[in-house]
């Protein structure tokens, strides 16, 4: 029970920064070296290209609050998605990941998966490794629902004769019997999906790595799966677990293990790793401050200076806010040319990255008056404030995300989660009912009324 | 523990991964096979047209061109038979293969699996084709009256083998480098075309000996595929045997081309997520 089953020694991995244009061809080699020259003079401008610029491009995203690490990431074209990771992982180990977009999570992943080869250290593994990392790969349209079994779950490292022996389990698992001599491609996406998992599910690998798997399929669906898996758990198999969903890592995992900047930062109980992950990846002040005018996120012509939420008519912002009071979340931008028009957006998500709102001052979405909507900025200073109304959200952690355009549905900047909150229940919704609010994503007071009328017999005129 | 990377500067520990998963290697062989054949109307039955087709198309050229692309006393439909069912073996490995891990590179990117079985499917996948074909041998020997060298038939088998194994090593290097330039995809289809004509797919070998005299033919018979494709014919219907310099070279260029196949393969393996 207490062998290694995974063995991480100095492991780094570098990737050449915009090798995803790169693919190597003569024309382009020489195009380099005449750039080369003028590279000297750019290096500033590319850091910052880095952070704004290449939002499909998931290993390099800015951090709030600390875009300068990003650039510790970096050495000239380079750029370190892990950087030195030393990490054992015992037997029966079930191990959350957790971190930003960026933070080397699935790089780490993709490593003990064997994709990707570590440009330095080495890296073992006791036993087959079975990812998820995507499900469904491999699955071919032309392919019957029982021809894609055999084949994905070859790919997947099954033996045929274990497929064979699992078969009628998997089919029953995915809910698909009927459709089993169809075509991949006449299936509804959910059933392939479903089919997919099942075949995955019933893999029953020495470790298994999933990455966000859980996030498919509908919800009776998602609670067999993470069922299957803890099943898997209690017969001593090793998992690996990214999610953006803390609850789950909470739930679901023994030791939970924090990443940042491609360094592992934290590793210990979930419990306190989730709370060192949601007070670092946020100020728990309530406010967000980018001073130092080189690390502020930036457009052309504005820098974000300062997100930060606050309790009603209260001066000082606040990182944990009362239920029944109001909420008012400010964004502070300084102009730094004349701008015809500004656009000042927030998104609101819970902790497990459920989208709650997106809200902009646009007239037709603000119940107050923006004066400043449409109107040419000079350079200056301003500030806008959005107010949430009070018994409106539930008492759970919020994420705020800040974006800033020309136009509503271009934003030019994009602040991820800027900025957390906490709303706190302070018993105003609970003088009658004392159970669980857990689960709703809002808890609004709403409108009602109960009034007496005709029964359906009256009505009738009998 | 295990620990991931390469264990030989060769890549032969690649060998053992192969054939630990030679069911995948089934599985992927499979796949290709089905898939070829959705919704096709006659099927298989395109295995056997093609050459067929082929063997008709050269023979009527050479009928209305009046002139022999063999020896005066051997029958061209089954020297053309022979070379066409090896040329295809060819070309098709090199085409497949060459496109394997850039096609399934959604599946190279998310999983691991040793990659050398992409286009050894393909390879297996062209040599069914091969072995389907050759049951048109034996007819198409029988209507054009030539008798087959029971003797020597046998020899079929381990000349097709060597010929398979030289398209291994070739596939490994096309398919590897294809995932990193894709100018290999471009250039092929024109390397297959000159291919045919300077191996003896749709002539025979002898009809260039006065031309090339005994000084080269050596040379011309250190293309593998020139001297299988003699060698079969030699088995097959008694043809003349290719030079034994020539197959000596042929055959030093066959190892050399897997061992170093092999080698580059694990080479670009180790950056094959980061590059494809």
């Amino acid at each position: 029970m207490n062998l290694d089953a995974i063995h991480l020694e100095h492991v780094s991995k570098r990737f050449r920064l915009g090798a995803a244009h790169d693919y190597g061809r003569l024309t382009e080699a020489v195009a380099a070296k005449v750039r080369g020259l003028f590279a000297r003079k750019r290096t500033n401008k590319q850091a910052e290209a880095i952070g704004s610029t290449t939002p499909g491009h998931n290993l390099v995203h800015m951090v709030a609050g600390q875009p300068s690490t990003v650039a510790g990431q970096m050495e000239d074209d380079w750029f370190w998605a892990l950087r030195d990771v030393n990490l054992t992982v015992k037997t029966g180990e079930i191990v959350g990941l957790v971190g930003r977009n960026g933070a080397g999570k699935s790089t780490l992943l993709k490593i003990l998966s064997r994709i990707v080869s570590p440009t330095e250290g080495r890296v073992g593994v006791r036993g087959r490794v079975g990812s998820l990392l995507e499900v469904g790969t491999g699955f071919h349209p032309e392919l019957t629902g029982r021809e894609n079994v055999f084949l994905n779950g070859a790919i997947l490292g099954m033996s045929r004769a274990d497929i064979r022996r699992r078969f009628d389990e998997i089919v029953a698992f995915a809910e698909i019997d009927s459709f089993l001599d169809t075509p991949v491609k006449r299936y509804s996406s959910g059933m392939a999906v479903r089919l997919a998992f099942a075949v995955a599910a019933h893999l029953e690998p020495d470790v298994l790595i999933i990455d966000e798997v859980l996030s498919v399929g509908d919800q009776a669906f998602q609670r067999k799966c993470l069922g299957k898996a803890s099943q898997l758990g209690d017969q001593g198999r090793t998992i690996l677990l990214v999610s953006h969903n803390l609850s789950a890592v909470a739930n679901f995992c023994r030791r939970a293990i924090l990443m940042q900047n491609g360094c592992v930062i934290a590793d210990g109980q979930p419990d306190f790793i989730i709370d060192r992950y949601l007070m670092d990846s946020n100020a728990g002040a309530g406010e967000v401050i980018w001073a130092d005018d080189a690390t502020a996120p930036r457009t052309s012509g504005i820098r974000l200076r300062s997100v930060a939420a606050r309790g009603n008519g209260t001066s000082q912002p606040c990182g944990e806010l009362d239920i029944d009071q109001p909420i008012e979340i400010t964004v502070d931008y300084e102009v730094l040319q004349p701008q015809e028009k500004v656009s000042i957006q927030i998104q609101l998500k819970d902790e497990t990255g459920t989208f709650v709102l997106w809200s902009a001052n646009a007239p037709s979405m603000n119940s107050g008056h923006d004066p400043w909507f449409g109107q040419t900025h000079q350079p200056g200073m301003y500030r806008s404030r959005c107010r949430l109304p009070a018994n409106f959200l539930n008492d759970t952690r919020y994420f705020v995300s800040v974006l800033i355009g020309e136009s509503i549905g271009a934003p030019a900047l994009r602040q991820d989660s800027a900025l957390s909150f906490l709303v706190h229940d302070t018993g105003a919704m609970r003088r009658e009912f004392t159970g669980s609010w857990v689960g709703p994503v809002i808890r609004p007071r709403l409108d009602w009324c109960t009034t007496q009328i005709p029964s359906r017999l009256d009505s009738s005129g009998l | 523990m295990q620990y991931f990377g390469p264990t030989d500067v060769f890549g032969f520990g690649q060998l053992r991964d192969v054939w630990r998963s030679r069911e995948l290697l089934y599985s992927f062989f499979l796949r290709d096979l089905l898939i070829r054949y959705r919704q096709v109307l006659i099927g298989v039955l395109w295995v056997l047209l093609q050459p067929l087709i082929g063997v008709g198309i050269f023979m009527g050229l050479f009928f209305v061109l009046e002139t022999n692309a063999t020896s005066p006393n051997v029958a061209y439909a089954p020297v053309v038979l022979t070379g066409m069912l090896c040329w295809q073996l060819v070309s098709n490995s090199f085409r497949d293969a060459t496109g394997s891990l850039v096609n399934y590179r959604h599946v190279v990117t998310k999983i691991y699996f040793p990659r050398l079985l992409l286009p050894l499917a393909s390879l297996l996948c062209a040599s069914f084709d091969f072995a389907m074909g050759s049951l048109l041998i034996p007819i198409v020997c029988w209507f054009s009256q030539t008798p087959i060298v029971w003797s020597t038939a046998w020899l079929a088998i381990p000349i097709v083998l060597w010929l398979i194994l030289f398209c291994a090593g070739c596939i490994a290097w096309l398919s590897s480098l294809n995932a990193h330039y894709r100018d290999v995809g471009y250039a092929l289809p024109f390397a297959l075309q000159l291919g045919m004509f300077v191996s003896p797919v749709v002539y025979d070998i002898h009809r260039l000996q006065h031309v090339l005299t005994s000084r080269w033919v050596w040379l011309y018979e250190a293309n593998p595929i020139a001297t299988c494709i003699g060698l079969l014919r030699w088995a097959l219907i008694g043809t003349a045997m290719p030079t034994a310099a020539g197959m000596g070279c042929a055959l030093v260029i066959t190892v050399v081309v897997c061992i170093s196949g092999l080698a580059w393969f694990q080479r670009a393996d180790q950056q094959l997520a980061d590059r494809i």
